[in-house]
């Protein structure tokens, strides 16, 4: 819808005569109009003129500099002096959250930045104030924007014409020299980034505003400000090696590349040839690019003979993940989030995406604006209820993970007692409707509307409104990171197949991905079951194709995954440990634990950035490059391989990690050189079906998806059958289950909009640490209540692992006996309390809940 | 003393009442203006979110219309007209005459919260020229004794509603 505001677009009617605004008049037949007839240009001289009249002379310091519309307007139509009176409407600046610098004074009232946050990210933080003269863009009670809604995505800061809206920069305040394309590296969204520097040194980011990316003209707050951790003084700058000097074994010293990386080679093979190929691992990273885990993979299993290869992407519910792989034959890999406005109904279940990735909040508000509906079923009211058609609080009981899974068969129930199924989908793509059907005709509604503390009324009316409707889900860590998580995604499968959803498009399963690349690293095999391309170890003719080609024998047996390698460790199985871009003492569950396993380790190599925790216990460090000083590309949650140049180059004498990873595959003794990005690439377009659209020069493909490994979007296509699993009770007995009486509380780890992962690199980012946030855990005021605990005390949050201290915020809106707790905070210390394993359920230990108690401090 | 205590329990019903209504917002506000004299910025957030629209949307609504107010006003709110056919028969005199007996500057209100002194463009009564308006009340052809008088029969002495 085009808005008519400042009036410079006006055009002249060749037949009458009349000036018009052309953003708002509608095209007639026969109409003819001329845009540069001196009229126009006297009509836009005198508007450009009045405002700059009203507009401050403050050119000199504006941040906004050569990029200011309204100085480049002026100067194309030759407006130096206005002669008119100034009357400069001055305004209060406001500058006091690290983000966003306001001077109204310099508004010209184009709506750009109102319409930004009303239709692009919906939050609806301002809107025009008052009339007139004094009208202005203003929060609700005009207050200062930190005391607002705002979420501080800059998107209207990006979009401002004028220095109304500049970025609080203490760093820099000017034009950019230059501005180049990337990749942000935050979360799985995947943001294209206009990512401005200035000797060498990157200064500025915004939305890299095209077409072809995820994002368009939008950001998050990480997107936009938390790249401060690429200019911060923890980078690391050159290699280093542990010198064992005798008494004092804590120096590290500076080396060449050449020494380092002969000293890994060395010790790597040294390891393994005392001790054999089991032990040693390799932990890749989910936040390098798909050609750098494709080397680290390959340099694992062709090099040192060892399926000891993981990645983060382990922690955020790769067996969910796996299981939806295998059991949809790769159907779901494709997931275009423009879907999701297309879709005929939308579920969301266990998803934050307003906090983890919020891009995707954006689609599914601008969804529900367009009249998409909208369910969301969380235990946390998140900001997407108050857009939702029906919002499902989901019961926080002592076995409440289960409850999704009652809620899901529930559902389920009542569409096919409404005869909503779609028997037609059902027949010609899908096995086994019958025995799902009659499992479900057994179910007892009471029952599920108990285990869900949801009501029949409400359950009803949700099945009402997804009657008849393919439905789009969008799952998070709710579901993916909890204990039952398989059995939850079974019925999410279930109930997709059932409304003839799966495989058409705007009816996609979403997977929110924390992590830039934890599809691409998965996709490149960084994982210890699977080769490249997700071909399986255990599949002979996929296995042997790799071992002709690398020329190697490799074991079918699955290596040892993140947690086994700390087990591993522990037990002393695990002699060396090559970390590349992961932050183990941050990330993992009870980090003493992990601390103490490591420890035990002969050889630690931690190739990274920042100085992290891990990199301190390291024996050799390598420096690597971020994101914007390397070329690579990163697989987004929606199977889009993006692909990158370098901005800048790295600083001090550290190298692009694919660099640092072909010169150690050299020092091995492979006998390909990987000299260039484009040697990786090339041979992962040949090797890999599923990465054929790999390409340098076109900056987004898609993977290709399904059994024939087709690049086609209509996965419908490739005719395979996906069969029905059969209806599990939510009410699965977990044995170990602690006394609800000892740990009262059911501990929620949420996510926070302004860190990223375990905080490892936002924990760096200047403005994020100036904001100033505590991470304090909330608690229902009830609940503060009963325990005498007020609002603002510190408090001990106490499970059978660990104990952390926070602060107390209450929250009117949580259920009692639920409390939510902030990940990537104090070095991340909620980690404490989770348990690494669980003996009953190793593949999904649940590091979504912990049970704990709250003592007062 | 002070402004009209604000009825909470009738508020809410009003705004319960256009709940979820398309193109309720204009006459909800204007129920909620009648009812207490302004809007009330508290109430600003519950219209929003029963008419599922954006707080700040709301306030830009309530601030662009002029018969809409953020601050309490005075019982009698008095209206002098500044149009053209007042100007001309003396309605700055006027003007001043009232700023001086109610010891107001435009657009202020009382401590007391008995009058509020506004100025509008024209009240479309020009044959009555000067006129003002008190509450709903029209007064036309004013004199110096007649604007006495007028206030006269609004001032608190007099007692009720």
């Amino acid at each position: 819808m085009p808005v008519a505001t400042v009036g410079l677009c006006v055009v002249e009617d060749e037949k009458t005569g009349r000036v018009m605004a052309s953003c708002v008049t509608p095209v007639v037949s026969e109409m003819s109009v001329r845009t540069d007839t001196p009229r126009v240009k006297i009509h836009r001289k005198n508007i450009l003129r009045l405002m700059i009249a009203e507009h401050p002379e403050s050119c000199v310091v504006c941040s906004k500099g050569n990029r200011c519309q309204l100085r480049q307007l002026a100067a194309q139509l030759g407006i130096g002096e206005t002669h008119l009176y100034p009357m400069p409407n001055y305004k209060t600046l406001e500058q006091a959250n690290p983000f966003i610098i306001r001077d109204l004074s310099k508004c010209v009232l184009c709506g750009k930045c109102i319409r930004a946050d009303h239709e692009l990210v919906v939050v609806g933080a301002i809107d025009y104030n008052l009339r007139g003269f004094k009208s202005r863009p203003s929060t609700i009670h005009d207050r200062g924007l930190e005391h607002s809604s705002c979420t501080f995505c800059g998107t209207c800061l990006s979009m401002c014409p004028t220095g109304a809206l500049s970025p609080n920069n203490p760093g820099y305040t000017a034009t950019p020299e230059r501005e180049s394309f990337s990749i942000c590296g935050f979360c799985g969204v995947g943001c294209g980034l206009a990512m401005g520097y200035t000797n060498s040194r990157i200064v500025e980011v915004n939305p890299a505003n095209r077409p072809d990316t995820v994002n368009r003209a939008t950001l998050c707050v990480r997107g936009h400000f938390a790249h401060d951790f690429l200019n911060t003084h923890e980078r690391l700058l050159q290699p280093m090696i542990r010198q064992h000097t005798g008494s004092d074994e804590n120096t590290m010293a500076p080396a060449s590349w050449d020494a380092a990386i002969d000293v890994v080679a060395g010790r790597l093979l040294e390891i393994k040839s005392k001790n054999g190929s089991q032990s040693v691992a390799f932990l890749g990273s989910s936040k390098c690019t798909n050609e750098e885990n494709y080397l680290f993979q390959k340099i694992a299993r062709a090099l040192l003979k060892t399926n000891n290869v993981d990645n983060g992407s382990y922690l955020s519910g790769r067996h969910v993940i796996n299981l939806l792989e295998k059991r949809t034959n790769g159907l779901s890999r494709l997931s275009p989030l423009d879907w999701l406005e297309k879709a005929q109904a939308v579920f969301v279940l266990g998803a934050d995406p307003g906090h983890s990735t919020p891009v995707v909040s954006y689609y599914l508000k601008r969804a529900s604006k367009k009249g998409v509906p909208l369910v969301v079923a969380d235990s946390i009211r998140t900001d997407l209820a108050a857009f939702s058609s029906a919002w499902l609080d989901v019961s926080t009981q002592s076995d409440f993970e289960g409850s999704y899974i009652e809620l899901l068969n529930g559902l389920a129930a009542l569409l096919y007692e409404k005869k909503a199924h779609d028997a037609h989908y059902i027949k010609q793509f899908t096995e086994g409707f019958k025995q799902y059907s009659d499992d479900l005709s057994t179910l007892d509604r009471e029952q599920v509307s108990l285990a869900t503390g949801i009501d029949v009324g409400v359950l009803n009316a949700t099945a009402e409104l997804l009657k008849g409707k393919k439905i789009a889900f969008v799952i998070g860590s709710g579901i993916l990171q909890q204990r039952f998580g398989m059995q939850t995604m079974e019925a999410v499968i279930n109930l997709s197949l059932m409304t003839g959803s799966l495989g058409s498009e705007g009816a996609g399963i979403h997977i929110l991905a924390k992590e830039n690349n934890q599809v691409g690293a998965q996709d490149m095999g960084a994982v210890p079951d699977a080769l490249p391309g997700r071909q399986p170890l255990y599949n002979d003719s996929d296995r042997n194709r790799w071992e002709q080609f690398w020329q190697t024998e490799i074991s079918p047996q699955s290596g040892l995954n993140m947690i086994q390698m700390i087990e591993a460790a522990e037990k002393g199985n695990l002699k060396g440990l090559y970390i590349l871009g992961e932050n183990p003492l941050r990330s993992l569950p009870q980090p003493d634990r992990v601390r103490k396993a490591l420890a035990k380790l002969d050889f630690i190599v931690v190739q990274d950035i920042l100085n992290t925790e891990t990199v301190q216990i390291a024996d050799v460090v390598l420096p690597g490059a971020a994101f914007s000083e390397k070329g690579g590309s990163f697989t987004n949650m929606e199977g889009r391989i993006q692909s990158f140049d370098p901005v800048v180059p790295p600083p001090g004498d550290a190298h692009p990690d694919w660099e640092i990873l072909g010169s150690l595959a050299a020092k091995l003794g492979d006998p390909n050189q990987y000299a260039s990005l484009g040697h990786i690439r090339d041979e992962i377009r040949i090797r890999v079906p599923m990465y054929k659209a790999l390409d340098r020069h076109n900056h987004t493909a898609w993977v290709a998806v399904g059994d024939h490994r087709q690049s086609d979007k209509d996965t419908k296509k490739t005719k395979t059958m996906v069969s029905f699993s059969p209806v599990v009770p939510g009410d699965i007995d977990i044995g170990d289950e602690l006394s609800t009486t000892d740990y009262p509380f059911t501990a929620i780890m949420v996510s926070v909009r302004y860190h990223c992962g375990s905080g490892t690199r936002t924990g760096c980012s200047d403005r994020i640490l100036k904001l100033g946030l505590r991470g304090e855990i909330e608690l229902s005021p009830q609940d503060g209540e009963t325990l005498s605990i007020r609002d603002g005390d510190t408090v001990r949050v106490v499970s059978s692992s660990g104990a952390i201290k926070r602060q107390v915020r209450f929250n009117k809106r949580l259920r009692q006996g639920t409390i939510s707790i902030p990940l990537a905070f104090n070095g991340n210390d909620a980690m404490n309390l989770l348990a690494m394993t669980q003996p009953d359920m190793p593949d999904s230990p649940g590091w979504k809940t912990c049970r704990v108690k709250l003592e007062k401090i | 003393m002070g402004p009209k205590e604000i009825d909470w329990n009738k508020l809410t019903a009003i705004i319960a009442k256009h709940k979820k209504e398309k193109w309720g917002l204009i006459p909800l506000l204007q129920e909620i203006q009648e009812l207490i004299g302004y809007i009330p910025p508290e109430a600003i957030e519950p219209v929003a979110e029963a008419l599922n629209i954006y707080p700040s949307e709301v306030q830009g609504v309530v601030t662009f219309y002029s018969g809409f107010s953020l601050h309490p006003k005075g019982k009698a709110v008095v209206k002098v007209c500044r149009g053209t056919a007042c100007h001309v028969k003396g309605s700055r005199s006027i003007l001043k005459l009232m700023k001086k007996e109610l010891d107001l500057e435009e657009g202020e209100t009382s401590p007391d919260y008995q009058f509020t002194l506004e100025t509008v463009a024209c009240l479309g009564a020009c044959f009555l020229a000067p006129t003002m308006m008190v509450n709903r009340d029209y007064f036309g052809k004013l004199s110096p004794t007649k604007v006495t008088t007028v206030l006269g029969q609004y001032s608190k002495d007099k007692g009720e509603q």
